[in-house]
């Protein structure tokens, strides 16, 4: 339990970063991490990288106070939907999006944003979901707006009354395209509060979303 | 005067487009419009002879199989097969290049080396990220897949542009081809692999840490965690190119179905099996860059052929002071190294040539399989030798990879340049060896 941290981790972090999501890609970094060096190792990681990548230094002391897995509250994310039959991704994590579609009726159809700030094989993405999923790119993703249609977006924890979204979410959410879905839904994959500066984030209040979904029930 | 200056065409296009790389496409085609050009006014043959002359059989069959490259391609296969190749490696820096070399030779004998390369090496650099690896284990990995790459398509008929080649133009039939250039390219290949990670070592110097390697595996697994093989898209694929082995091995040339015809047939059946997925394919994704580059190629060979000049190579061969045997080296020499510097397109489809004289008096499987493994070895001597070569560059390049010191790791001419030199000899002394083997028991 006492491997020295290799000195390119933030190289393999950055990798895997875009096609994974920041908490997803942190949950299996720390894991690994924490079961070759323990929570030593882990603290390192954290300090090491932390201020580069907020969520995974969050999820970084999330393990050291003694939580082992992401919470993943999909059937609240749902709940949120309530009567919509197509959903458009915002963002992704992919633990969290596994478990969404796992949990979503046959007859919601579910389309993902293709937009990240990192590399992404899409292609790989979807295929992940065996059809389930579609691809939707920005200067096309009103095509599906409509009063059955929801934006679901990522969001990394609360604090007060705000919380951090992915900056492709203010792009997306503008005053036109507000009125043109039926709900606009936030789900905290998160489950706590930043610690450092959120790099690759924004601030917005929680209250611009119809529905926020915490990370638990 | 006639043969000076058409030979003079071909020669400088050859040498500019490989200076050039960039304006490849421009300087043949107008090389080609040139040679048509001199050849109708110095009365060597019109332009409508010239092209009666060229191979359309061979584009065909390279257009097809392309085709049918794309179709298993986009069954996700490959990726699949990476994932798990990484997963077996246990993400060991030594058994990942070796299982990923090995992985490559075969796919590259089955589908053509841009889309096997395009489909792995993606995956592969991602890997390397994950791994934290020098630039000496890049190097030489990466330059061990390419080589790897180029055996593999010399392997099968149907793996590259050199022996699809022989196959269309009749010089070799298909199983005659298989059996005898698999077996010599699998040494190839044991050579390679005992050369590059039996002496070479490139793993030697990589940082090894039990936290990278289960990271590695482990984020692969994420990556592909539900990626499942499209059966519906790879079974009819693998029917018809299972269908056109038996047609081209067990089909009787009295009955005229040639390989071209096998090769039309049996693509156009798999695309049916999808017809929107195929509608897309023949209008986007035919590799148009090579298809033109070969028929202006073959334009300038023609009208140089005709012209008399690659008799005349023959013949100057064939009145060397040395035995026939020697004569064969010297030009299966030649060929690997006039491949090196122009490329193996150009390089084969001249050869060839000069091939089909030296096969009056040698063996036919001595000389057109000892051509095609010498083109292999000329594919491997620069980066720029094959098409291959610039591709890996660019996507080494955009993958911005780097050391754990944080240096940019670089993957460029002079980089592969020491993989390339012992490529070349230890591909071109399974050449030579083959040849001397295969005059001895007369195959």
């Amino acid at each position: 339990m006492s491997a020295t941290l290799p000195r390119t981790l933030e190289q393999a972090y950055a990798a895997v970063v875009g096609e994974l999501g920041m908490a997803s890609a942190g949950w299996l970094f720390v894991s690994e991490v924490a079961a070759h060096a323990g929570d030593e190792g882990v603290e390192a990681f954290a300090d090491e990288l932390g201020a580069t990548y907020p969520v995974l230094d969050a999820v970084a002391r999330q393990w050291l106070d003694g939580r082992r897995a992401p919470q993943i509250n999909a059937k609240g994310a749902l709940d949120a939907l309530d009567g919509a039959t197509h959903v458009v991704i915002v963002g992704l994590e992919s633990l969290h999006l596994d478990g969404f579609v796992a949990a979503a009726p046959a007859e919601l159809g579910i389309s993902l944003l293709a937009h990240r700030p990192f590399p992404v094989d899409w292609e790989r993405v979807v295929a992940n979901h065996a059809g389930r999923v579609d691809l939707l790119y920005l200067d096309s993703f009103q095509s599906m707006s409509g009063p059955k249609s929801a934006l679901l977006g990522f969001a990394y924890g609360v604090h007060g009354d705000r919380t951090h979204v992915p900056p492709l979410w203010a792009r997306v959410v503008g005053a036109d395209v507000r009125a043109q879905f039926r709900s606009l839904v936030g789900w905290d994959a998160l489950g706590s509060e930043m610690n450092v500066y959120p790099r690759w984030l924004t601030e917005v209040g929680v209250d611009e979303f119809t529905h926020f979904v915490g990370a638990t029930r | 005067m006639s043969a000076a200056l058409l030979s003079a065409i071909l020669v400088t296009t050859i040498a500019l487009q490989a200076l050039l790389p960039a304006r490849r496409l421009l300087i043949v085609t107008l090389g080609a419009g040139l040679a048509c050009l001199a050849s109708t006014l110095l009365g060597t043959a019109r332009t409508s002879e010239i092209l009666a002359d060229v191979p359309w059989d061979v584009l065909v069959i390279l257009v097809s199989l392309g085709l049918l490259s794309q179709l298993v391609a986009e069954s996700r296969l490959f990726g699949v097969l990476a994932a798990r190749a990484c997963a077996a490696s246990r993400g060991d820096p030594r058994w990942l290049a070796i299982v990923f070399t090995i992985g490559m030779y075969v796919m590259s004998s089955l589908v053509n080396n841009l889309t096997a390369l395009l489909l792995v090496l993606p995956m592969l650099l991602k890997l390397f990220k994950l791994l934290g690896v020098s630039q000496r284990y890049l190097t030489w990995t990466l330059g061990a897949l390419l080589v790897a790459c180029n055996l593999g398509g010399a392997a099968t008929p149907i793996g590259d542009f050199p022996a699809v080649l022989l196959l269309g133009s009749g010089s070799m039939t298909f199983s005659g081809y298989l059996v005898r250039a698999a077996p010599a390219t699998a040494v190839g290949l044991a050579l390679l692999l005992f050369l590059v990670f039996g002496l070479v070592r490139p793993e030697r110097d990589v940082e090894k840490s039990p936290i990278s390697s289960a990271i590695s595996v482990r984020a692969v697994s994420a990556l592909y965690r539900h990626v499942r093989v499209d059966r519906a898209l790879l079974v009819p694929s693998g029917a018809a190119l299972v269908a056109m082995l038996v047609a081209w091995t067990a089909l009787p040339t009295s009955l005229g179905v040639t390989p071209e015809i096998v090769c039309w047939i049996g693509a156009s059946a798999a695309l049916l099996a999808r017809p929107k997925l195929a509608e897309k394919l023949l209008r986007r994704r035919i590799d148009v860059e090579a298809v033109l580059v070969l028929f202006a190629l073959f334009v300038m060979v023609v009208a140089v052929r005709r012209s008399g000049v690659f008799g005349e190579v023959t013949r100057a061969i064939e009145h060397l002071p040395i035995s026939g045997t020697g004569q064969l080296v010297v030009f299966l020499l030649s060929a690997g190294v006039l491949t090196g510097l122009f490329s193996a397109g150009p390089g084969m489809a001249a050869m060839l040539e000069v091939a089909d004289g030296l096969a009056r008096t040698q063996p036919p499987g001595a000389v057109y399989v000892g051509l095609a493994l010498s083109v292999c070895a000329g594919s491997s001597l620069f980066l720029t030798a094959a098409t291959s070569g610039p591709l890996a560059q660019a996507l080494t390049e955009r993958a911005d990879l780097r050391s754990p010191g944080g240096e940019p790791l670089r993957f460029g001419f002079l980089q592969f340049l020491p993989v390339g030199l012992m490529s070349f000899a230890a591909i071109q002394i399974v050449s030579i060896g083959y040849a001397l083997l295969a005059v001895r028991l007369g195959w």
